[in-house]
């Protein structure tokens, strides 16, 4: 369970401050799949980098199953971003030397599983996202929604109770967008907590509750 | 483990060029400092190798040396020279009377330096290293008769001198018996520039019977600095003064040029340094353009899971690794450098010297690649292991 408590964000500008987010109380059940949608600049990816233990609070707390992020260190805060969350970008942001099974790998590399068992496990999520066939390539050459589905294998590489996707479909064409929402859908059916950002109303549709941000604040 | 270091170098092959010439900043720093100081071990070795052989030789002087110059005291007598001989642990002595002579040769005078001595001893100590050229060496009753060194017989007069040629020295008639080999640089200047008489020749001809130079030579080389001692000490005792005679064993003069030797590869070593820190200023600018360019990157594997000290380890597995490589080129450009360069220095100086490249030096040289790698790659991977995730991702 995912839960924030007047979770402020706030950026120096120079002179002038600038609350990214303001006061945010928000609660996310076990097993939800849940969509927030706003406009550039609400804050949805300012509260998804902060439950996504990227980033600090400035005020506030987030707690993951209890667990008050803000105290944690920088290596409690990995430690959280390796077992807990798998993180997908709009970008995708593979590492361009590796192919996709030594991407899909990577988490599993910085959580201490050996070198078998990480390459097997990540020909079997391949094989789950659909790209099976495509194992040894690297990201240059494959498509958009090739990278991106690379990028969900990836994010389920260690396990996560949690997926969290920053605008997934954001740059990708709508058939692709589909594609990954209903690997998303698929996700959640295993009971995986799936949170999305999104500003498409289409895809946050998709979703089982949808939130709206404005300027920093959860909208009810 | 295995893992961390290909993905270290699957980063370095990336960026294929600019390891490369990183790499390439290191060996030429590592070569420097190998080739130097294999040169100047062989040039060591060259010089002290000759003297070796000379090891159990002892060269007793009347006089000191000041600063760099010898000061000549006075002479030594006959009956310095047999309390000498009579030093338990001498096998071999002796005495030389030497003195400068206006020598003709045809229609040209020229000073030259007489040196006669026991024809015996005096071949045995220079007759085999040095070798004749022409003709023989003195015997015992050559009373008229003088062997030339190499530089008498082409430098000194207008026409070389051949055997059977007419010198005239001091005014007397001599004729030449022998012409000595050019001497190696050891003994060049004991025997190129010089006319060789017997004892009795050189006493009639230079009007004195003056001891200038005693040479002995020791059963047991260990024995060589006591033995020493004691040869300025009964010397010192006959003339009654304390600081007369001079005694230089072969292994004081070669600790010396040990010293000598010491020093200049030490300066040597430190010009190559400067190169060497050079070249570990590029590679922390490498990696610091490495780590910048990379932000993006850093904040994805963070993102995903990637310890701070991941990132650290990543990155200074990267730049460790260039430097390995480039000690080890490094290391063979050096081996190969030196010889180049002992084989062309010796053809130019005349003397045959080949590089020594000793495993320490080697080791020597690998070792400092890696410190240089490890020191200059921390501060840029600190910097990277520091990003913040949140920043890193959202920088293009």
């Amino acid at each position: 369970m995912i839960r924030t408590e007047n979770l402020t964000k706030v950026y120096q500008m120079g002179d002038a401050e600038v609350y990214a987010l303001h006061d945010v109380n928000l609660d996310i059940q076990d097993g939800e799949f849940i969509a927030i949608i706003g406009p550039s600049g609400s804050g949805k990816s300012t509260l998804l980098n902060l439950i996504g233990c990227l980033d600090k609070p400035t005020s506030g707390a987030v707690f993951i199953d209890g667990i008050n992020t803000g105290k944690l260190n920088e290596n409690g805060l990995a430690e959280i971003r390796r077992r807990k969350i798998g993180f997908i970008f709009q970008q995708f942001n593979l590492v361009h030397t590796l192919n996709a099974l030594e991407n899909v790998a990577l988490p599993m590399f910085f959580a201490g599983v050996k070198r078998e068992t990480r390459l097997k496990r990540a020909e079997e999520l391949l094989a789950k996202v659909g790209l099976g066939d495509r194992i040894y390539h690297k990201p240059s050459e494959m498509s958009g929604g090739q990278q991106q589905r690379v990028a969900i294998a990836r994010a389920l590489s260690n396990d996560p109770e949690v997926v969290i996707g920053d605008e997934p479909t954001g740059n990708v064409d709508t058939e692709t967008g589909n594609t990954i929402m209903g690997l998303l859908e698929g996700l959640n059916k295993e009971g995986r907590t799936i949170i999305v950002v999104t500003h498409d109303a289409e895809i946050a549709a998709r979703a089982g509750r949808t939130k709206r941000m404005r300027d920093g604040k959860v909208l009810d | 483990m295995i893992d961390k270091f290909l993905l270290a170098y699957r980063s370095i092959r990336e960026k294929r060029t600019r390891s490369i010439l990183t790499v390439l900043g290191i060996a030429v720093g590592i070569a420097a400092i190998v080739s130097l100081m294999s040169v100047g071990y062989g040039m060591e070795e060259a010089i002290t190798g000759e003297l070796m052989g000379m090891a159990d030789m002892i060269s007793v002087m009347p006089g000191k040396i000041t600063g760099h110059t010898y000061v000549e005291l006075g002479s030594f007598t006959d009956r310095d020279v047999k309390d000498v001989q009579r030093i338990s642990g001498i096998k071999d002595i002796t005495a030389m009377t030497y003195d400068a002579a206006e020598v003709k040769y045809r229609n040209k005078r020229a000073p030259v330096f007489i040196i006669g001595g026991d024809t015996k001893e005096l071949g045995s100590f220079y007759v085999e290293p040095v070798g004749i050229k022409e003709g023989r060496w003195l015997r015992e009753n050559d009373f008229k008769g003088c062997v030339i060194g190499h530089r008498v017989a082409n430098d000194f007069f207008d026409d070389i001198i051949h055997v059977n040629d007419k010198l005239i020295i001091n005014g007397d008639k001599f004729i030449v018996v022998g012409v000595f080999e050019k001497a190696s640089t050891l003994y060049a200047s004991d025997v190129d520039p010089f006319i060789f008489l017997t004892l009795h020749a050189s006493k009639e001809a230079l009007q004195t019977d003056e001891v200038k130079y005693i040479m002995v030579r020791v059963y047991d080389i260990d024995e060589a600095e006591e033995i020493a001692e004691e040869i300025k000490e009964v010397i010192n005792d006959n003339h009654g003064l304390d600081d007369f005679a001079m005694a230089m064993t072969m292994g004081s003069m070669i600790e010396q040029i040990g010293t000598v030797f010491n020093i200049i590869r030490g300066v040597l070593v430190g010009i190559a340094a400067i190169a060497l820190v050079v070249a570990s200023i590029g590679i922390m600018n490498t990696m610091l353009m490495s780590v910048m360019e990379r932000t993006h990157e850093i904040g994805v594997m963070k993102a995903i899971g990637a310890k701070s000290s991941d990132v650290l380890s990543l990155f200074l597995l990267e730049s460790s690794m260039v430097s390995l490589v480039g000690g080890v080129v490094g290391c063979v450009l050096g081996a190969v450098a030196a010889k180049v360069i002992s084989l062309s220095a010796g053809t130019a100086l005349g003397i045959e010297f080949g590089a020594v490249v000793k495993p320490e030096v080697l080791l020597g040289g690998m070792a400092v690649a890696m410190v240089v790698g490890v020191l200059s790659g921390f501060y840029p991977a600190r910097k990277a292991s520091r990003m913040s995730p949140v920043e890193a991702v959202r920088y293009e």
